[in-house]
């Protein structure tokens, strides 16, 4: 892939969170269009996404430049994770085909200390950012009508992803805050992430 | 000894599976196979055949447990025709890319709609790329004998694919001809017992069919598709052995007729090959030189035997027995494949086809001597007008 | 003939050894958010737990007359807390327990 391209995987939970690791991809996404790039999100196909708790991810993609890849279904090389769910931190590398200098973003009430710990290839970060996205906005919105390719009627970032979406613009400079904000529907929350974030540099 | 006895294409067949020693059977009824089942279901009842003999509640079902048996270790038959050939089409992928090596004899019939129970090639043809050994039978006799080298071919742990044994409905299913019955013992020396590699099997517990990755799909076709490219060697020691336990002589994948110094050909598989055969006689008789080759093996194709056997003639009809709406050549499917194997050859014979003895219609001496018409004019001409003639039904006559 | 990576071979068939204690081609300790949590002391041996986890997460230690716990493969659906007949288990959040790691490099 291009390296021009920048590549984002959503790490979440199987169904509980399907609908919010598909919009913080999306939301990411279309704020990004709204800045004149060229942006993809789509699911991890090969994860199961209609087994309770299962990890799966999330894709984003966003370059200056057109996207050649629409087929290649998996980000190789993540720049940024997110990971929706910080339990999935002892289950799986999160970190997989980063290079050094990325960015982790996790929904935890906990402090970034203690979500490193878990991670052993910590030296690839140059930042992690910790949101407590579920004490601003309590459970994640359940939503089945966007698996599987269908269409999604509840609209975008009503629950978790927005203060998810606040967060990740305190580590990263993927996009604007005010380009997140015409995109998602609970703008409060997503100022809030954006707020009480906690980054540390590494 | 071998002994004489006049049987139907599926009473020859049941014959056959019983000197199979096949173990497990399953049925369900539909015209024209349903005596095959009739006979298996009375020589297990007389004791004559050691099998369980399963109801199944429909053609998926049937497939379903000829398929599980298959893989715990069993001989298996089972068999369809028609509509029912389609209704089971889910399960013949899995059953070949398992490597399962199940037997299916199909008497063919037309698919709906509306509910035409004649003769038709159509329904089997439907699910040759499934990795299934596929071939047809002229007569009883053929239908015995097909039944015993699939199962050979079929159970070579060089192949390890299922087979659809096929025979035309009701011309060969139904009407009787001379079968010679060979000894137990001749049928025990060609056909060694079947053993399967990872059988099901309690004390070596092993998984069949589980699910698999996308990126896992490829390797597993791959192996289908080389297990084809395998077949053709073992087809060749099957029928070795065959021609010289029963004292026949069967080519593997082509049989030619009075095509020594043939200028033109029909290219025909199945029942039909015997009307055909009595035309060319009388053809030549006219001084028409004619001949005709007959294919064994739909699948694998025999493309380098096609090719070889079809270069010598100026003009080729190809005897379609079934239908491929919108194909490329606008009739049926052997047409497509005689030409693609004709593809790479320096001269290449002039080939159209002949839509005939479809939906169970008969294919008179006449609608023969037509066709040769046709390839008389063709090799006048210099090219084929078109690539598909049906017979009996085009305004020039 | 074809070549197959080494990383992409699939048995024949895909016909492969059945698992007898465990399914290592599907590790399913990764689902867990949280965890059941013994205390022995209440623990009983009515063995409701074993019966009825789904995915035989809990089995009898016979020579210390306790069951334990499967951190490999229990998805946290902690219907063995729901199912516990003297309070023996209880629900504890994961990441306050450095044990438990599965990490694999693909959820699948």
């Amino acid at each position: 892939m291009a390296s021009k391209v920048k590549q984002i995987t959503v790490w979440a939970r199987g169904v509980v969170q399907d609908k919010e690791g598909r919009d913080i991809a999306n939301g990411l996404a279309n704020a990004a269009k709204k800045e004149g790039k060229f942006t993809q999100a789509f699911d991890n196909y090969v994860d199961l996404p209609d087994r309770v708790n299962v990890p799966l991810r999330k894709y984003a993609r966003i370059s200056d430049e057109e996207i050649e890849e629409r087929y290649e279904y998996e980000n190789e090389k993540p720049e940024v994770v997110i990971v929706a769910d910080a339990t999935l931190v002892k289950g799986i590398n999160v970190l997989r085909g980063m290079e050094k200098g990325g960015v982790l973003v996790v929904n935890t009430d906990r402090k970034p200390e203690d979500i490193l710990k878990f991670i052993p290839n910590r030296d690839l970060l140059k930042a992690i950012v910790c949101v407590d996205a579920k004490g601003i906005c309590g459970e994640a919105t359940v939503d089945f009508s966007g698996s599987e390719g269908g269409v999604d009627a509840v609209g975008l970032g009503a629950g978790m992803a927005a203060p998810i979406l606040g967060a990740l613009v305190r580590g990263t400079n993927l996009v604007k805050l005010e380009n997140l904000a015409a995109v998602v529907k609970n703008k409060e929350a997503l100022y809030k992430g954006h707020e009480q974030a906690v980054v540390k540099t590494l | 000894m071998a002994k004489e006895m006049v049987l139907s294409g599926c009473a020859a067949s049941a014959q056959a599976a019983k000197m199979a020693k096949v173990e497990v059977i399953c049925s369900y009824p539909i015209r024209p196979y349903t005596a095959l089942m009739m006979e298996l279901a009375k020589m297990v009842a007389n004791g004559e055949l050691d099998a369980e003999f399963i109801y199944g509640e429909g053609e998926h079902a049937q497939l379903s447990v000829v398929l599980g048996a298959s893989a715990a270790g069993a001989r298996v038959l089972t068999g369809s025709s028609g509509v029912g050939v389609t209704y089971a089409f889910e399960t013949y992928s899995p059953i070949a890319g398992g490597r399962v090596p199940v037997q299916m004899m199909i008497a063919d019939r037309a698919l709906d709609p509306p509910g035409d129970f004649g003769s038709e090639h159509t329904d089997a043809m439907s699910c040759r790329d499934q990795g299934w050994l596929m071939g047809w039978a002229e007569n009883p006799q053929e239908a015995f004998d097909n039944c015993l080298i699939n199962y050979r071919v079929g159970e070579d742990h060089r192949v390890l694919l299922p087979q659809f044994v096929c025979q035309d409905g009701y011309f060969v299913s139904h009407i009787p001809g001379k079968v010679l019955l060979p000894d137990q013992s001749q049928v025990d020396e060609f056909l060694p017992p079947y053993t399967l590699p990872h059988p099901l099997d309690p004390k070596h517990p092993v998984s069949h069919g589980p699910q698999i990755r996308p990126d896992q799909g490829t390797i597993m076709d791959l192996q289908r598709a080389q297990a084809h490219l395998d077949a053709p060697a073992v087809i060749k020691e099957a029928i070795a052995d065959f021609n010289r336990i029963f004292g026949r002589d069967y080519s593997p994948f082509v049989e030619e007729y009075m095509t020594d110094d043939a200028e033109m050909a029909f290219f025909i598989m199945g029942a039909h090959t015997m009307t055909a055969r009595h035309a060319i006689k009388h053809l030549r008789s006219q001084g028409v030189k004619i001949g005709l080759v007959k294919l064994r093996f739909v699948r694998p194709w025999p493309t380098q035997e096609v090719a070889e056997a079809l270069s010598k003639f100026k003009a080729v009809g190809v005897v379609e027995t079934s239908t491929s709406y919108g194909g490329a050549m606008r009739g049926g499917n052997l047409l497509h494949e005689v030409r693609a194997s004709l593809y790479d050859l320096p001269k290449r014979p002039l080939t159209t086809s002949f839509m005939a003895g479809l939906g169970g219609e008969m294919v008179p001496l006449k609608e023969f001597y037509y066709m040769a018409d046709i390839l008389s004019e063709m090799i006048k001409d210099g090219k084929a007008k078109k690539t598909v003639y049906w017979v009996g039904f085009e305004a020039e006559a | 003939m074809f070549i197959i990576p080494k990383e992409k071979e699939v048995p024949l068939g895909c016909i492969t050894p059945a698992p007898v204690t465990e399914q290592t081609m599907m590790i399913t300790g990764n689902w867990r958010e949280y965890r059941p949590v013994i205390d022995q002391e209440k623990c009983n041996l009515c063995m409701n737990c074993i019966v009825y986890c789904p995915d035989a997460c809990w089995q009898l230690n016979e020579a210390e007359d306790e069951v334990v716990w499967n951190a490999k493969y229990c998805k946290g659906c902690l219907i063995c807390v729901n199912e516990c007949t003297t309070e023996a288990l209880s629900k504890a959040y994961e990441l306050d327990f450095e044990d438990g790691v599965v990490r694999l490099e693909k959820p699948f």
